[in-house]
């Protein structure tokens, strides 16, 4: 369910798909002569313009050193071609899982960079995002948050990384596209509506603010904590002492009322608003603490509190699958 | 733009550009109208101030406004300063004006690219070994500019080790295509500077050639097949003048217009007779003549021989100019004259200079047959009080009579304009020829200098027998001044050291230096002949001794070898061909203890891991668990364990010491195993 590819031209198609033979997704790259692609900038083809100019002008002139000269500056363009290749052969690039993010805000995606000889001056970026210089690349990884504007929620995979160099007279663009494996899920971004809220909640009948709080009490198994002196014996968790484990207290806690349910409405006129409000609706319950409970489609989660919680229901809502909604495929 | 904060550009860049803008417009300086180079100065100043921060960029109108400026002055001078040198000079404004408005990266770009541009431009004129060192110099600079955009944290030394390193590792390629690729033909017609550099001109007055006496520079450099003739039979010819109006001496028409036709046609054939053969190479003159000696010809196909035995260069001598000539000393130039040329060299002004018409016809009186004439005016020079000098007291109207009779001093054109003019007076048909007399022998190399200072001018007379016949009255004035060459003559410090006082030429008076100073201008000579003058023929003679038949297999197999040798060498400089050394001995020497093991009859199988291989080791020879132990230590150690830098530098050494101590140990289990 990639989104992001709606408008490619039949070459881009195929240059996509050479890509991808030729550097299959991975999450951990070394760039070597097969990844690596090495052609002239425009400043590059202006010095060649320059070289050839030179030469004329040394051969009109019948003058050997201006003809010397030119092919010097020639002679450079190559050793730059060569160092551009060495800027960027042998970096390892790794990419690890990015902070969550709603859709329109900015992810950065975490790359680590490293490389056995230092390299320098590599840019990182992603399509027409912005673009994320390193100044030295050495032996010791280094973490580089490369930005991706998310606009869609849901999976999002940012496309290939571009690694790029000019490094060291910015004659030659020596680049990579690689793909890192790093497709993450983008929450819907949220909409405050304080109406679906109510909704959920007047079906209750207890006052509203406790709704779906707990308290400390006694009923229900809550947790283990560091007993602390002074704490009653019977709460003390004496199998986990014979465990070897330490003393610990048994907590319980108490709920205050019954949970809050989120429900999917199958019969809401906008889809994504209605995800958009879900998603508002979860962050504000679990920002008061208040259990909930959630009914999708095609999945129910039991109420609970926790951030846990909170990120699996907005993973959940995030990748809710615009067709099955449609009731095509159920 | 995202791109925009990358292109701000960095102070260290700011400084290179600083030091290259100046490096660059230095050599340029007599290139430059007062007006640029105001303006240059003002830029230069200008960005001095910014980089201290004193000041700040100029509004963009301002430069604008100088740029117009200087356009329509340039334009206005351009008749003036000639084509080439106001593009020149355009070139030099606009590099300096960008300099001042530069903004981002770009604009670094196009002041260091149009930076090479003036360097080439440079090298039109100023082609000296020293030079190329000095504006090699400049290019690696001009560079490191670029180097800096990309490592602007980094010192000021590193960005100038990597533009260093960078230019070094181009050169061989460089070098390579230089000497490789063919040379073209010019492919059009290009403006050239017009200012002369040689004293010599095509009209000579009094005084002309003492200018041009005082000049250190080089004319000329002459390599002889053979022999080098004696110091008084070098006789440079250059021109041949007919024309006498009383004041000055000039070319005729008839022989300028065979000059502008330059037809192949108007060649004269070669010579018979036994001739001298040598190869010159003249210094840039941007005149067409060139030089020989007696009745010369050049079979080259760029050369036309002109009737009157001199050589002259079909495209203006803009550079230099490699030619061989042959001198036939001994054939007779113009067996028979024509009559329009005889009258031609009798003719002189209706009125003018009484006493010395009224000597020469006293000689005719009293030696009416020629050559006895000729000879007794020489004797006459020989025998009156004259003197040779640099610095002639003036003369009236009357040249001749003035210099003959009052002045009673001069030099060669002196001398040689009063006796053309009695020779002609008493119906002798005389011409006035200038060039170079003598040269300096250089016998590291073996090849003749000739300075400018050894300009000179002479006399040639039409005798019916022997044809033109060469006199120089200036010999008898001065006789050392031919036999020895000039030097031997004047102090040279009073004659042409007076106006260079940092020429190398004053060596001469301390033996060592002036050996050094010798082999120095034996560099220059083959600087000139190997590398200015590089054409098709030395690049062909070059493969030739390389490949002894140049086949183009042969050619092409050298070319690849070359490049990929190049590349590679390249590569490796750069650290591309060993990535993982490190890694590789350690395993490597491992992978050598485990081969000898296995010689021994414990040999490992792929999948076992080294401490269990070595359990098994010691299982067999117990013996070795001392020098083994810490071997496999310190490669588990290397292998598996995450390190500090300075703590994997030890443990490297520990593991090559224990590697050498393994290895003997088990070389060593041989000699005990045979033993029992």
């Amino acid at each position: 369910m990639d989104l992001n590819q709606t408008t490619d031209t039949v070459y881009q198609r195929w240059w996509k798909g050479w890509l991808s033979r030729r550097l299959p997704p991975q999450n951990r790259v070394t760039l070597a002569h097969k990844s690596i692609f090495i052609l002239p900038t425009g400043f590059g083809l202006i010095w060649l313009l320059l070289v050839v100019l030179l030469f004329l002008f040394g051969t009109n002139y019948q003058n050997n050193l201006v003809i010397a000269l030119s092919l010097l500056l020639l002679s450079l363009f190559n050793t730059c071609i060569i160092y551009s290749y060495r800027n960027l052969a042998g970096m390892t690039l790794e990419a690890k899982t990015g902070p969550h993010v709603y859709a329109g805000q900015t992810v950065l995606y975490p790359v680590y960079l490293s490389a056995n000889q230092v390299q320098y001056q590599v840019t990182l970026s992603y399509g027409d995002n912005e673009t994320q210089t390193v100044a030295n690349v050495t032996d010791k990884a280094v973490q580089t948050l490369v930005p991706f504007a998310s606009q869609r929620r849901g999976w999002t995979h940012p496309g290939r990384l571009k690694v790029e160099s000019r490094y060291p007279l910015g004659l030659c663009r020596a680049w990579s596209n690689v793909d890192l494996d790093n497709a993450q899920i983008v929450f819907a971004t949220p909409i405050a509506s304080v109406t679906q809220l109510h909704q959920h909640l007047q079906d209750g009948t207890t006052e509203q603010p406790l709704r779906g709080r707990s308290t400390q009490g006694v009923e229900e198994f809550k947790g283990l904590k560091p007993y602390v002196f002074g704490e009653s014996l019977h709460q003390i968790a004496w199998k986990q002492l014979a465990q070897g484990r330490g003393m610990l207290t048994k907590e319980f806690e108490q709920p205050l009322s019954a949970p809050t349910w989120l429900t999917f409405n199958d019969k809401h006129p906008d889809l994504e608003l209605q995800l958009s409000e879900l998603t508002w609706s979860v962050d504000q319950l679990s920002e008061q603490e208040q259990a909930f409970g959630l009914v999708l489609p095609n999945q129910t989660y039991m109420p609970a509190t926790g951030q846990h919680h909170r990120l699996a229901s907005l993973k959940a809502i995030a990748t809710i699958d615009r067709i099955s909604t449609k009731g095509n495929l159920g | 733009m995202s791109h925009a904060q990358g292109e701000i550009i960095g102070r260290q860049s700011l400084l290179w550009l600083l030091v290259v803008n100046t490096l660059v417009l230095l050599p340029l300086y007599d290139k430059m109208t007062p007006w640029s180079m105001g303006i240059c100065a003002i830029c230069l100043l200008w960005r001095l101030g910014i980089f201290s921060g004193k000041v700040a960029k100029p509004p963009r109108y301002l430069v604008t406004a100088l740029a117009v400026a200087s356009a329509i002055t340039l334009a206005l001078v351009t008749s003036q300063i000639g084509m080439l040198n106001g593009l020149i000079n355009l070139l030099i404004l606009g590099y300096a004006l960008k300099y001042i408005e530069m903004r981002d990266r770009r604009d670094v770009r196009a002041v260091v690219l149009v930076g090479y541009f003036l360097i080439a431009i440079t090298f039109i004129e100023k082609q000296s070994l020293w030079f190329t060192i000095q504006l090699t110099l400049v290019a690696t600079i001009n560079t490191c500019v670029l180097v800096s955009l990309y490592r602007n944290s980094d010192s000021l030394r590193s960005t100038a080790r990597l533009g260093t390193q960078l230019m070094l590792q181009s050169l061989p390629l460089a070098l390579f295509l230089f000497v490789v690729l063919p040379r073209l033909p010019p492919l059009w017609l290009v403006p050239s500077a017009n200012n002369a550099t040689t004293g010599l001109s095509d009209e000579v007055s009094f005084g002309d050639i003492d200018q041009l006496t005082r000049s250190t520079a080089l004319a000329f450099r002459v390599t002889f097949d053979a022999e080098q003739p004696n110091n008084a039979e070098l006789y440079w010819r250059a021109l041949v003048m007919e024309n006498y109006d009383g004041k000055r001496w000039t070319q005729d028409e008839s022989i300028k217009k065979i000059e502008r036709a330059a037809n192949a046609a108007a060649n004269r054939k070669p010579p018979q007779g036994p001739f001298l053969s040598y190869e010159v190479i003249t210094e840039p003159s941007r005149q067409h003549w060139l030089y020989g000696m007696d009745l010369a010809y050049s079979s080259e196909a760029d050369i036309l021989n002109l009737p009157d035995g001199r050589l002259y260069a079909v495209s203006r001598v803009d550079k230099k100019l490699e030619y061989r000539v042959s001198s036939f000393k001994e054939a007779i130039l113009d067996r028979r004259l024509a009559p329009n040329v005889k009258a031609l060299n009798l003719a002189l002004p209706e009125k003018g200079n009484p006493k010395t018409r009224a000597l020469a016809l006293q000689f005719k009186k009293d030696h009416p047959e020629p050559k006895a004439r000729l000879t007794a005016m020489m004797r006459y020079f020989n025998e009156s009080p004259y003197f040779y000098t640099l610095r002639p007291p003036q003369v009236g109207p009357q040249q001749l009579d003035d210099f003959l009779f009052e002045n009673k001093a001069g030099f060669c054109v002196h001398y040689a304009s009063a006796f053309a003019f009695m020779a002609r007076t008493t119906g002798l048909p005389a011409r006035l020829v200038t060039g170079y007399q003598g040269g300096e022998w250089n016998r590291t190399a073996g090849y003749l200098s000739v300075y400018q200072y050894m300009a000179h001018a002479w006399v040639e007379v039409w005798l019916p027998q022997s044809g033109w016949t060469r006199y120089d009255p200036t010999a008898m004035i001065a006789p050392s001044r031919i036999d020895d060459g000039f030097d031997a003559f004047f102090n040279p410090q009073q004659s042409y050291l007076l106006e260079s006082p940092f020429s190398t030429l004053r060596l001469r008076q301390y033996p060592l230096l002036n050996n050094l100073r010798l082999s120095l201008a034996s560099i220059d000579y083959y600087w000139s002949k190997w590398v200015l003058g590089f054409d098709n023929e030395r690049q062909s003679m070059i493969l030739k001794k390389l490949l002894g038949d140049v086949t183009s297999t042969k050619l092409a197999i050298f070319m690849l070898v070359i490049l990929a040798t190049i590349g590679l060498a390249i590569a490796y400089s750069v650290g591309l061909l060993h990535f993982s050394r490190q890694q590789d001995k350690v395993v490597a020497g491992f992978e050598q203890i485990c081969i000898m093991l296995a010689k021994k009859g414990v040999s490992r199988p792929i999948n076992e891991s080294p401490s269990d291989y070595y359990k098994r080791v010691l299982q067999h020879y117990p013996g070795l668990r001392e020098t083994l132990n810490p071997y496999i230590d310190c490669y588990i150690t290397l292998k598996y364990k995450p390190l500090s830098d300075a703590g994997r530098k030890r443990v490297l050494n520990r593991y090559r010491q224990t590697l050498h101590q393994a290895r003997i140990a088990i070389l060593r289990l041989n000699k005990t195993k045979i033993a029992p």
